[in-house]
């Protein structure tokens, strides 16, 4: 008893000292849930000493199958490439086949993660190959996915369907395309697998490759005679190519099947496709060689054609087709502007005469801007006709109306059965029958339009940047009644395609008082699109900062530092985004940007600076003519005027007003008399008497000349050469007014001004800013200020017959109420000259000389009589309408269009 | 995703105004008459994918405006085109007297080895007949045309006028009279060429997989 009690302690204590010294325990529980966990460490460490130890009398289940997926530890030696684990195991009888919850063999582990050996070993206890996971999955498709052509190639001499399909029908060459594994794709080539099987959607092999732009793939496909197929919706690997943007993939595919190149190029008409990704394969396949080149660009230059003989003919989608034509020429000037891929040929192909071959890729365009110019010959033609026989035009319109009356007279025409004498040739030529209720001009503008604005791409990318081509502007020049013709019945045409007038102030000169008679809000969108024009998608613009473009601020010297900053920086990167720390504080952000124009914009002002001085009603300012005491004035004065431009540029607000002529000069619009009253009404009283008065008798003995204070001392200033001897008289006073005016106003400032427009014209050029005039200036830079139309009305006289109750003066004030924010203030510019209202409100409106309100003065009504104003004296000159309908709309014309030329009525 | 066709044919239509041109291109796609047709503005435009000799052929077709005041808009969509239907009104000799300038144009500005078809339409008007069959085939024979008489109204003749047309112009193709390579020839290969012409090879590929099995 005691011996076998000693035993067995021995025993145990033997078993002690093991554990102990093993750090783990030597006997497996009988539990097969709790044993299981105690070998799975030891296996995945491939402790195959300790396992097989353990598993030695020990009654465990080698199946066992735990966890979640239930798998076997074969799986987890398999899993783990535990190959000395693995094949204990094996040797104890575990099953090669046994699968998991979703199906996996111990063999799909070992391919999945690449574990050669335990799949070399489990090969040799037979596990089988062909076995499917519920997703279809078997071992080739899991060494297909991560390219293991090596096990690949042991493994696949197994096999006995290489074509075996997943639940998708999908092969491990459909993998191994999609992923590019290029050795793999060869191995199961010659393996035998199916080059064009389709999986259950149509995808064949190569359609995998180009869905996932694996050049090298398609070409070993392809050269192994792969069939260009589509897939069940009729997508092809073209398709997938040009989606995906893979412009080497495309040209492999091309390559094979020539024919291809067509299809590309007819997919510049597909709408759904997107622009970038076709212009970039495009752009890759047209640097490939020179003859890929030229082709492309013909190519493209032939669809465009036929898609811009499409947008001509009057039953087509004008909506579809335009943007069709726009976007294949778009295409066509980038790939042209790329040049050929060797530009060292460009210039000689064998071509010979002066013809160079990048020239020569526009012929099939010849076509198109052909009709165009026939077209617009045409309708010139009948412009001509129908003025010469003015019954045929409508009266309401100085457009000739090509409207024609014929087929109301008889309306049998329109029957199917005709009398033979009504389609007697003749009859027809004569009578000219036209459709009904639509002319020719409104049917084609749009379209003409739109083929117009492509003639302006193709001509301007054969240009340098900024160049208008000279063939365009003949075109423009010889068709210019028709455009015109087109633009006043819809100027909507002219935001919409003739952007080429805001590359060439010569032509924008001619359409310019139809552009200024748009809404403002029409003229600040093109404005804005045109200017952002050249930036980077405007959907990248929150990109992070780089630390190095911060402006950093210091506020207590904030105009000198500012200065620094900007002058330091780039104006490619102030467009594309302002960033601005104040020295020793963390902010950053659109806050802090727009609290660095206020205060700069406050600073700007300063007096101390003496660059900007106080207009006469206190709130305007203008360069200050004596500037010069601060020997750096020109510097900072094209700092302000970059610092203007660049919150214009980018939208924000300053905290300054200009007077109106200092607008003017910003938008180079010359200045009048009246402007003089900014800076001194009593003057400009007395020029306005002189125009008022006939001078002849008066004995004033003025000539064109004034005296000056130049430093201390009086000097008199001819106003034109030889102007001391001419004398000023009642035919020339108006010449004289307009010089005295230039000088004060002009002359006296123009360095002053110069180097402002140089700072101002970085960031806008001058032929986008000429869109405003003055007035809209001012809100574009400064904002619009609340208007409380309670307080102005409170605070309104009437004269010359008006009173608060008369209805003329009632319907007034409802159409106030009734105006938009923007109409009120150019309502309150119309009448005062700015935009701002006072503080404390309309009781302290300034006129010339002193406190002037804001008044409105009748005026005897005649049809169509607009108001007017005169700005000195705030005065509203309203005309005594008949209804308030008549009131609206006469006081909108001229608040729309009334900034112009007013200022002598 | 786009259709599929073997070639694209660039056809005019063309001849004096109130020929019913339009109502035959309207009859030809939409397969009615055209009801309250006006006089055509300058172009308009229509296709339909045919099949003709075992080809799928796709026509582009160009609707000419028959009035003088658009004849300089509409010669100049006149360059390229593979095929024409000349089109005279049998009820109206003045449309037919006008065909030969028609002609000329269509041979000078077109192509010389344009595709011309003459059709004599309104068939359906028989009895207000003002040009005879006869001498409309025998014009048709001195110009080397080929000719039918039509009717968009009932659309007789219609299909085959345009098919015609098309069916000589594959002809020419096939025997080399006509390269459709050649830059202004108003012929262009489609997708389907494409996927005949690999057909050899894929069977071969696919003989090989069968060995295989």
């Amino acid at each position: 008893m005691m011996e076998r009690a000693m035993e067995q302690l021995n025993v145990q204590l033997n078993r002690l000292t093991r554990s102990l010294r093993r750090a783990r325990t030597v006997e497996l529980p009988e539990d097969n849930e709790t044993a299981v966990y105690t070998l799975m460490p030891m296996v995945m460490a491939d402790q195959h000493r300790s396992v097989s130890e353990l598993l030695l009398n020990s009654k465990f289940d080698v199946n066992y199958a735990f966890g979640r997926v239930k798998r076997s530890l074969l799986h987890i030696a398999a899993n783990c490439g535990s190959v000395e684990c693995l094949v204990l195991l094996l040797k104890r009888g575990a099953n090669p086949n046994y699968q998991d919850i979703s199906g996996c063999t111990p063999l799909h582990l070992a391919a999945r993660n690449g574990q050669k050996k335990c799949m070399g070993r489990l090969l040799e206890y037979n596990a089988d190959v062909n076995i499917c996971n519920n997703e279809g999955l078997t071992a080739i498709h899991w060494l297909a996915v991560n390219g293991r052509t090596e096990l690949l190639h042991d493994l696949v001499q197994h096999v006995t369907n290489v074509d075996v399909e997943d639940a998708m029908g999908q092969t491990a060459l459909h993998v191994a395309c999609q992923n590019g594994h290029k050795t793999t794709v060869l191995c199961l080539l010659d393996s035998g697998a199916d080059i064009n099987r389709p999986n259950v959607s149509g995808a064949t092999p190569l359609y995998f490759a180009c869905s996932h732009g694996q050049r090298d793939t398609a070409q070993i496909l392809l050269s192994r005679g792969a069939k260009y197929l589509a897939d069940k919706n009729g997508i092809t690997p073209l398709d997938l190519c040009v989606q995906g943007g893979y412009g080497e993939t495309c040209e492999i595919l091309i390559q094979h099947h020539g024919r291809l190149f067509q299809m590309l190029i007819q997919m510049t008409q597909n709408d759904d496709i997107k622009e970038n990704m076709l212009r970039q394969v495009l752009e890759h396949v047209s640097q490939q060689s020179d003859t890929h080149y030229q082709r492309i660009l013909t190519s493209l230059a032939e669809v465009a054609t036929t898609n811009g003989h499409k947008l001509l003919s009057l039953s087509s989608s004008y909506e579809a087709q335009m943007k069709s034509l726009l976007r294949i020429i778009r295409i066509f000037c980038h790939v042209f502007r790329l040049g050929p891929s060797s530009p060292n040929n460009g210039n000689d192909m064998g071509y010979n005469g002066n013809k160079t071959p990048r020239s020569q890729v526009f012929k099939p365009l010849e076509l198109l801007w052909h009709s165009l110019d026939e077209w617009l010959v045409l309708i010139s033609t009948e412009l001509d006709r129908s003025r010469k026989n003015p019954s045929s035009s409508s009266s309401s319109s100085e457009i000739a109306s090509l409207l024609l009356k014929q087929r109301e007279v008889d309306p049998s025409v329109s029957t199917p059965k005709l009398p033979s004498s009504l389609l007697d040739p003749q009859i027809v030529m004569e009578t000219e029958v036209y459709p009904d209720g639509e002319d020719v001009i409104s049917m084609t503008a749009n379209r003409l339009s739109a083929v117009i604005q492509a003639f302006y791409m193709c001509c301007s990318c054969q240009m340098p940047q900024g160049m208008t081509s000279p063939r365009f502007i003949e075109f423009v020049c010889k068709h210019d009644e028709v455009l015109k013709c087109f633009v006043t019945r819809n100027p909507k045409i002219i935001f919409n395609h003739f952007h080429f007038l805001l590359e060439c102030p010569e032509l924008m000169s001619r359409f310019m008082h139809i552009i200024k008679g748009q809404p403002f809000k029409d003229r600040c969108e093109w404005f804005y699109e045109h200017l952002l024009a050249g930036q980077p998608d405007s959907d990248m613009v929150h990109r992070p900062v780089n630390e190095n473009d911060i402006l950093l601020i210091h506020r207590d010297s904030i105009f000198r530092s500012s200065c620094e900053m900007v002058s330091k920086s780039t104006n490619e990167k102030l467009k594309q985004g302002i960033a601005v720390r104040f020295h020793g504080e963390e902010g950053m952000g659109q806050g802090v940007v727009r609290e660095w124009f206020d205060i700069l914009s406050n600073e700007i002002i300063n007096p101390d600076y003496g660059l900007f001085t106080q207009s006469a009603d206190g709130t305007t300012f203008q360069p200050n003519s004596n500037s010069s005491v601060n020997p750096d004035h020109l510097n900072y004065f094209r700092f302000a005027g970059q610092i203007l431009g660049l919150a214009l540029y980018h939208r924000q607000l300053v905290n300054i007003y200009f007077t109106r002529s200092f607008y003017k000069h910003i938008l180079g619009i010359p200045v009048n008399y009246q402007d003089v009253a900014s800076i001194d009404p009593e003057y400009a009283k007395n020029l306005q008497w002189i125009l008022d008065n006939d001078i002849s008798d008066l004995g004033l003995e003025l000539t064109f000349s004034v005296e000056t204070d130049v430093f201390g001392a009086m000097e008199e200033v001819p106003l034109k050469p030889g102007g001391t001897s001419i004398l000023v008289t009642q035919d020339n006073k108006a010449e004289y007014v307009q010089l005295v005016t230039e000088l004060r106003m002009t002359r006296a400032i123009q360095p002053q001004i110069n180097a402002f427009l140089t700072g101002f014209h970085t960031f806008i050029p001058p032929s986008l800013i000429q869109l405003f005039d003055e007035y809209e200036l001012e809100l574009l830079l400064s904002g619009m200020p609340e208007i409380d139309v309670q307080d102005w009305c409170r605070n309104t006289e009437y004269t010359s017959g008006y009173d608060p109750q008369e209805p003329v003066i009632r319907w007034f004030w409802e159409v106030v109420e009734s105006l938009t924010q923007e109409e009120r203030v150019l309502l309150l510019q119309f009448v005062t000259g700015s935009s701002r209202v006072p503080h404390g409100g309309f009781a302290f409106l300034m006129g010339g000389s002193g406190l002037q309100k804001f008044t409105v003065a009748a005026v005897p009504y005649t049809s169509n009589l607009l108001p007017t104003s005169s700005t000195c004296i705030n005065m509203l000159k309203l005309p005594e309408y008949p209804s308030q309908e008549v009131l609206r709309d006469r006081l909108l014309v001229a608040l729309h269009c009334g900034s112009y030329g007013y200022t002598m009525a | 995703m786009s259709e599929t066709y073997d070639f694209l044919f660039k056809f005019l239509v063309i001849g004096s105004a109130g020929t019913g041109k339009s109502c035959l291109l309207h009859q030809f796609i939409e397969n009615k008459f055209k009801q309250d047709s006006n006089h055509t503005i300058g172009v308009e435009f229509g296709s339909r994918v045919v099949n003709v000799g075992g080809k799928t052929v796709k026509l582009q077709i160009w609707d000419t405006a028959g009035q003088e005041r658009f004849r300089s808009v509409t010669r100049s969509y006149y360059r390229g085109a593979a095929g024409a239907l000349l089109v005279y009104d049998i009820t109206s000799r003045e449309t037919y007297n006008a065909l030969t300038n028609w002609l000329t144009d269509a041979r000078t500005l077109a192509s010389p080895n344009i595709v011309i078809i003459l059709c004599g339409n309104k068939k359906d008007l028989d009895a207000d007949r003002e040009v005879t069959f006869l001498e409309a085939s025998r014009f048709a024979q001195e110009n080397e045309l080929m000719f039918l008489e039509t009717s968009a109204l009932t659309g007789e003749n219609v299909e085959e006028g345009f098919l015609k047309c098309a069916r000589t112009i594959l002809n020419k193709i096939d025997s080399g009279e006509l390269d459709p390579e050649r830059m202004g020839s108003g012929i262009q290969y489609g997708d389907a060429s494409l996927r005949q012409l690999r057909q050899p090879r894929g069977t071969t590929t696919q003989n090989k997989q069968q060995c295989n099995c």
